[in-house]
Parts: structure tokens; sequence; C-alpha cells
């Protein structure tokens, strides 16, 4: 049995049957080949697995991909656009705010998501935003460095 | 003179990582895969007396059942003890039993649970000094029966490592010493958790019996070798395609989704399987830091000498070794810290238990012993009345010194690594009560790492028709931002821009042999057979130029892909020089091999120059602590890292490395904490195994000390180890600054906090 979601993702708007058992997770990187969407956990832990959903963070591994109908998605692959990576992006490539890069999808999400709502969020804000992403690399110095860049605030 | 080495060059992998392009281990998918699944075991010991795979056979979509009779060889790299699914006993609760493959994850899934599994259970042992008694259950009763290197083991016990270290005479030293500091400090297990799960695909050629694997390591070539001991087959018969690694931290080395990738491929008709571990399923079942008991005793003299130490290092391999052996050894010489002490007697014993398996973990015993030797350098310090800075600078290596086996170092840092941390941190200063609940503390410790020796790197560097330069190595980009350093000395060593430079992904059918991706030993040893190989390039177009211009071509210079005269004038660019001669078709390749003697065990004959390390790394840390007396817990508020790195190649990947070594080490010393029960670990979540978010991220002051090696690629060393271990024990020290509390066993948590600071107080009444 399948379910037919109507959704837009990254600005593309497309029809799509699905098995409704499957997370939205697993439809983006299984699905849609959208494989930039992480898994680090598949319950909810780590925050690898961010995706926009109507603007906001949502941990795509807790979400059914029917909760992907009528919603307006963006995923990494979708931020960059005419091979000008976005200003959060270039920021983290600016500073160095990655070392593997696994959680860096997540994290260039939330921040996009982040700056969109506030512009000029202070620390401690941009570390409220970023707490529900795991970074085992420790990257969380430059990552910060490189929110606050985006801000102008940063020396 | 330099273009990119010492530069903040941006990564190379920047753009494919920010944009989600990167492909990792678990990103690959071929046309027909499979998927596997894994049958564990619940219990911590049990004799396997029946494996019923009846009803999964039927299950819908099923393609194959392997089981440990299918594959009874055992690996291993310093004790052959393992097998890839056991065999006729389970010794840990999470040892592979059985695997299927099934067209889906969720068929798999669910066919493993329809195999039935009948286990008698026997006695285990869970607890590392139980397993150290006469009639301690034995986890390999067959011990003495295995392949093993050259290290000692006591047969018919759970002792798999014995190795000890002497020199001079400690007893008399404890007889002169004014003081003698005795202590049991202990280091508990931790958890990796690489964000990445371990995952592998694996393809099998029932024609040729060759396997390829894609997979996520950092050490490719051993991989492949354990691998092929548990296959029984020879290296070449396996080839490993490596993709990004999304972290490893020393896990990702033995075989654990591979091996029961590998298996399961054998019986799929030539289908693809991939097996990807649950995060529960890492957590239990891969690998774990080697935790450690330590006693350490150490005479002083009144001015705070130390002119003698005994260590009695007590290791947990858990269930097999794995890379535990070479841990139990380096670690418990680095249990000496970085100090002139004349007199040593060092025993360190790694017995088997009945739990998950134990191995390589950022700084390869480094961050146990740390914890142990700076512990007690605070208690010294303040029981002689001596500032804890100053007895290390008294105490400390400096250049010119002889190591433990008599080698002289060279490129010692240490104790400017020391001042720069004292004097960021503001040593001496401090606001003690921010708040009536609220007390502030500072403190300080040290470090000392060595390098894996011997050890070999080989590379290949190509330069091709249009300029572009392929640096063709195994050397798997981790997140170390490895791949961008070693780009950056290949442009310099070869002449031309980084951004024609390219490091291609591992292929160990195509890339030359190297040793692991550990031990920061990759920028010291793959740089210099880059250096090496990327001068022979140049020297080799110079040739070609010199022919051209019709001048000799010792006169002639290349850099940033110009060919320059003997004044610096630019003669000609190196792609159209390259079009003059040859155009397309062109290729030129030179070959550079780096390759360090000797052997981690310190037993120099007199006279005999032993290289024991090819190199050492330095790291002090200075913490500024908050401790809740309340509540007990602590907040980390600043932490002053500093690094003798040799060169930085890349400062800004040094601090990488640096301030990620510090996040680590503050989730290591006061978060991680397992939950351990006979053997069986409860607390398998994320959720409940608490990892640093940034939100528990201290200011860090990443400090840069460059001592340069004269031996090494540009002076560089490494830095990759050592930034975590220095970490806890600053906190703990700074913790002894603020409340006059010391926990001497790790993690330092709460609920260990209150009941210190309550038994302080009732001590003080």
């Amino acid at each position: 049995m399948t379910i037919r979601i109507d959704t837009t993702i990254n600005g593309d708007r497309m029809e799509i049957d699905v098995d409704p058992t499957l997370t939205l997770l697993e439809v983006l990187r299984e699905n849609l080949f959208l494989s930039g969407t992480k898994e680090g956990c598949g319950v909810g832990e780590c925050g690898t697995c961010v995706v926009l959903v109507d603007g906001e963070p949502v941990t795509s591994c807790l979400v059914l991909a029917g909760d992907g109908d009528g919603a307006n998605l963006e995923t990494v692959e979708g931020l960059a656009q005419n091979g000008e990576l976005n200003e959060v992006q270039q920021a983290f490539v600016n500073t160095g705010a990655f070392q593997c890069g696994f959680c860096t999808p997540a994290m260039v999400l939330s921040a996009t998501a982040l700056l969109r709502d506030n512009p000029q969020p202070d620390e401690e804000e941009v570390k409220k935003a970023l707490g529900g992403i795991l970074c085992r690399c420790g990257a969380y110095p430059k990552i910060l460095e490189a929110v606050i860049e985006v801000t102008g605030e940063g020396a | 003179m330099t273009t990119y080495v010492g530069s903040r060059v941006a990564r190379v992998d920047s753009v494919d990582k920010v944009t989600g392009h990167a492909v990792y281990g678990v990103d690959v998918a071929l046309p027909g895969m499979l998927h596997g699944a894994v049958v564990r075991s619940p219990h911590p010991h049990a004799r396997v007396v029946s494996i019923d795979i009846s009803a999964a056979e039927k299950a819908p979509g099923v393609k194959a059942i392997v089981t440990g009779k299918d594959f009874p060889q055992l690996f291993g790299s310093a004790i052959k003890d393992q097998p890839f699914l056991a065999i006729d006993r389970v010794r840990y609760v999470g040892d592979p039993v059985a695997a299927v493959a099934a067209t889906s994850e969720r068929e798999a899934q669910y066919a493993r649970d329809l195999i039935k599994v009948v286990y008698e259970e026997l006695p285990a042992v869970t607890d590392m000094r139980l397993a150290l008694a006469d009639d301690a259950p034995l986890v390999h009763p067959d011990m003495h029966t295995y392949q093993r290197g050259g290290h000692d083991i006591v047969p018919h016990t759970n002792v798999n490592t014995l190795y000890r270290y002497e020199r001079g005479d400690v007893e008399t030293a404890f007889a002169e010493a004014d003081f003698v500091f005795e202590g049991e400090y202990s280091a508990h297990a931790l958890s990796h958790v690489a964000l990445e799960v371990h995952v592998a695909v694996a393809e099998y050629d029932e024609y040729s019996g060759d396997y390829t694997l894609w997979v996520s390591t950092d050490r490719p070539f051993f991989l492949r070798d354990d691998l092929a001991g548990g296959l029984g087959v020879d290296g070449s018969k396996v080839r490993l395609k490596v993709a990004q690694v999304g972290g490893s931290f020393g896990a990702k080395g033995v075989p654990i989704a591979e091996a029961i990738a590998a298996v399961l491929a054998r019986k799929t008709n030539g289908r693809p399987v991939k097996v990807e571990l649950t995060r529960e399923e890492c957590l239990i079942a891969s690998q774990l830091r080697v935790p450690a008991i330590m006693k350490l005793k150490t005479g002083v003299t009144k001015d705070g000498l130390m002119i003698g130490r005994s260590a009695d290092v007590l290791w947990d391999s858990g269930a097999y070794t794995a890379y535990t052996v070479g841990v139990a050894i380096r670690g418990s010489q680095t249990i000496v810290g970085p100090y002139r002490i004349p007199n040593l007697k060092i025993l360190s014993r790694q017995v088997y238990t009945n739990k998950g398996i134990t191995g390589s973990y950022r700084g390869y015993g480094t961050t146990q012993v740390t914890w142990a030797c700076e512990s007690q350098m605070d208690e010294i310090a303040h029981e002689l009345g001596i500032d804890p800075v100053e007895l290390r600078l008294q105490n400390g290596y400096e250049e010119g010194d002889s190591y433990l086996n008599g080698q002289i170092m060279h490129g010692v840092g240490l104790k400017e690594t020391v001042e720069v941390a004292r004097d960021e941190i503001g040593w001496g200063s401090i606001d003690r009560q921010p708040a009536p609940h609220l007390r502030r503390g500072k403190g300080i410790a040290t470090m000392i790492k060595p390098t894996m020796t011997p050890s070999s790197s080989n590379v290949v560097i190509n330069l091709g028709g249009d300029a572009s330069v392929q640096v063709i190595c195994a050397a798997p980009e981790i997140g170390s931002g490895q791949d961008t350093v070693l780009a950056q000395m290949a442009a310099d060593a070869v002449g031309v821009p980084i951004e024609d430079v390219s490091v291609p992904a591992t292929d160990t059918a195509l890339t030359p042999y190297n040793g692991p991706v550990a031990s920061s030993r990759t920028t010291y040893h793959m740089g210099s057979a880059i250096v090496s190989a990327g001068a022979e390039i140049k020297e080799k177009v110079l040739a070609l130029a010199g022919d051209f211009f019709g001048v000799d071509s010792e006169y002639l210079e290349m850099r940033d892909g110009e060919i320059l005269d003997e004044d610096g004038e630019r003669l000609i660019g190196l792609k159209d020089l390259l079009a003059k001669f040859h155009g397309e078709g062109f290729s030129l390749t030179a070959g550079g091999r780096y390759s360090s003697a000797g052997s981690p065990l310190l037993k120099a004959d007199p006279g005999e120059e032993w290289i024991s390390s090819i190199f050492w790394m330095f790291c002090t840390q200075a913490a500024e602590i908050e401790v809740d007396t309340e509540t007990g817990a602590i907040r980390v508020v600043k932490v002053a890292a500093s690094a003798d790195v040799g060169k930085a190649i890349n400062p800004m990947t040094c601090e990488q490395q640096i301030e990620g070594g510090v996040v680590m080490g503050v989730s290591n010393g006061i978060l991680e904490d397992f939950k351990i029960d006979n053997g069986r670990i409860e607390n398998a979540s994320l959720a409940d195994y608490k990892v640093a978010t940034i939100q528990d991220s201290p200011e860090i002051v990443p400090i840069l000390v460059e001592s340069i090696h004269n031996e090494a690629p540009y002076g560089a060393k490494g830095i990759g180890e050592p930034a975590a271990a220095a970490t806890p024990p600053a906190i703990g020290n700074a913790l002894f600054d603020a409340v006059g509390i010391r926990i001497p066993d790790l993690p330092i948590t709460p609920e260990k906090v209150l009941d210190a600071l309550a038994a302080k107080e009732a001590e003080d009444l």
C-alpha cells in the first residue's frame, strides 16, 4: 500500500507515492536520493537528520513521510543556488566550522532557519538553536564563530 | 619558501561537506543491493547450544543466512582471538552470532528475529579486578593456543598482556625521597560516538574469489588484513574502497560491520550486501575506550624533584583484544608523563572480561594514564606547597633530553606549552565566588604522546599534461582536515597551485600501502613521502624547462605553477611548458616512501640507538571551572589549550583539532558515563549516554607552539590524538582549586562531587 503526498522539496513541487510507514528521512534518502540528510541514530537523539519543514527545523527520523504532505521542505541540497553557497555555508567554509562534516547539513540548515527568524542572534541564542545537534568532532567553537560572522557581529 | 604550508588554506573538502554532496559510507548504494541484520548475544558468557534458522530461511526477502561455522578462522592484530561470528560460545552482550541478508532492511530485521539460538549460560567475569583472581572464569580457556605476536601473556589466566619496564632502582629512590605519594586512579569505558555509524557494503565475485568492500575506515590496510584473516584468504583478495568517513576517533579500524557484510556477500550469488549498525549496536558492540585502574607511586625531594615512580596498571580489553595490546604497552609507558624521572618500575597487565570489545580511542592509552599522572602531579604540588605550574616546569622534558629508551628527543616544546597556557588562563587570579552557591577554580595538566613507530607511508604523485596533480595515497579523510594538509604540502613540494592538487579516495587496489590514519602520524609520515615524491616531480619538470630554455635546470625554480629563473623572474607557466612539450597524453609520476624503524618496546641494548617514537607531541591545558555546590554540577568556563605541533601546516586545521579535543575531553571527563550491570550496558542510547553539545562547549583558546622538528616535513609533527587527554585532569585539578576535593575515578559526575563535598564537610567539622 502506498499513499500519495503532494509536497515541495527545495522549490520543486512533486507528487510522490510512498509506503506510509516510512519516515520522512527514509523517503528523502532512499526514495529521492537526497543523501545530504544524514542519519546518526534514527530515534531523534543526535539531530543529524534535521530538515526544514515550512521553515522550521525538524528531526526527519521522527516524522512520517505523510507529514510532508502539503509542506514546503528544505534539505541541505537546496541551500546553494546557481553554484553560490548561501551565507551560512560560506561562513562555515571561511571559518572551518566542520571536520568530518556528518553533522554539517543539519547545522547549516538549523543556522539558516535561525537567521531568517532572528538575523542578530546573540551567542546564547545560537547555542540554543543548535543545541540539539551533536558534533562529535567538536567543531562547536568554529560553528558559533561562523554563525556570528553571518550576523556581522564577529571580530 | 612556501606558498601554502603555514597558511590558513580553506579545507579542500569544504564545498562537498557544506552542500551535502560528500558521499559517506552510509550513502553507498549499489544496484541489487541487499541489507543485513545481526543476531547478537543477550548473555555476557554462554555456550551456543544450537541455532535454528529454519523459520528465518522461509521469511520474505531472505537471500542468505550465515553463522559462525561458515567462517571458523580467528583474526586479530596482536592475538588472533576473535571470530567474525561466534563459533561455539559468546563472550559479551552483543557478540554477533548469526546474520541475515534480505532485500530490505526491514525484511532482514524480521527474519533475524526468527532465528532461534539456544544458549547455556556460563559464569561470567565482568570486573577487571575479579578477572585476575585464581578462580575467575576464563574468557578464553584456549588463549595459549592462539596465534600471536611477540608480547607476553599469562597462559591459563585472563591476562592477555603482560608488560614490564624498569630502569634504575625505584625502591632505593623511594627510601631516599623526602615524600612518597601513592594513589589509585581509574578511567572509564567511553564510546567513540562517531556520528556516522559502522557501515559496509560488500560484494563477492565467485569466479575470482575476490571481495570488494565500500567502507568507512581510518586504517584501510590493517582492516583489509584483519578481514582477509577472518575470511581465510590472502590480503590481495580483499579490496577496500573508502568513502568519506563520518568520524572515527579510533573506532573504525577493526572489522565490525565489514566482517558481517563480507560473510553475507559470500552467499548471495554476487549481490552486494549493506550492513549498517544501529546506534544501539554501535554503543554495545563496536569498540570502547579501554578502562584502566592505575596505581601510581612517586618519590620526590622536598624541593619538588621527582626521583622515582612505580606504576601498576590494569587494563580491560573486554571479550577480545582488537588493538588493546598496544594500548596496554604504550599507555603504561606514558604514565611516566613528560617528566625526567631517573628510577622507574612499570607493571602493566591487561585482562579479558565478558564485556564489549575495547580498543584504540583517540590517544591510544594516553587519555587514561594522563588522568592518573596529572592528578598526582597536582597532589604533589599542593602537598609540597609548590605552584603546580612550577612543578611541571621543574621536572618537564627539554630539547635534547633522553626518553625512556635512552633516545635523544628533538622538537620538545613542552615548557612553552605550559607557559602559554598558564598565561592565557590568567593563572593566580580568580573570582572565587561569583554567586553564593558557585565556586570557581583553575587547574592545569600537561601530557606527552609518542607516535606509532615503526610505520610506513607510500605515495604516488602524478602530474598530468593539464598540470593537474594527483596525490595517490591510502590516507582516508576522517575529518581531521588531512586531505587539505596533504594537498598543501604537495602543492609546495611540486610547486603548483593548490587548486590543481587533488587527493583521490583510498582504494587498496590502487593506492599504495600506508599505515593507519591514527597515532597522529599522517602529516609526518605521509608528508615526508609527499615531500620526497614532489621534489622528484619538480626536478623532472625543471629538467624539461632547462632543455626548453637552454639553461641548466639547477638555476630554475617552480613555484605555484610558474617556472622562475635564478632571479625569480617568470619564464613560463607550467601548463604552457607542458603543452609545448607533450600536451595531452602526458603523465609524469614519482613515488615517495617514508618508513620509520624502531620498536614501541623500550629494549635498547647499551650503546645501541633504538627508536621508540619518531617524534613526540606535547599538549597543556589550563581550565577554569565553576562548581555548583548545591547540585554538584561542573561548568567548564574556559580552557586555554596549547599544543606543540612542530610546524603548523595549516593553523586553522590545527585549531580544529585542539578545539575538538577539548570538547571531547570535557565530554569524556564530566558527561559520558556508561551504566553497566553484569556486563550489560543499560544506557545504550544518545539520550542516556550524554555527549557534549554546543551548550556544553566552553570558551576555548587554542594556542599553537611550533618547536620545529628537523627531520619532519616542513618541521611538522602531529596534533589529532593528544588534544583530548589533558582536559579531564585540568578539570579535576580545577575542582580541587575550587572546593578542595578530588575525584580519583572518572567521570567527575555531580553525584560524586556532592558526595565528596559532604564527606569533606563532615571531615572539616
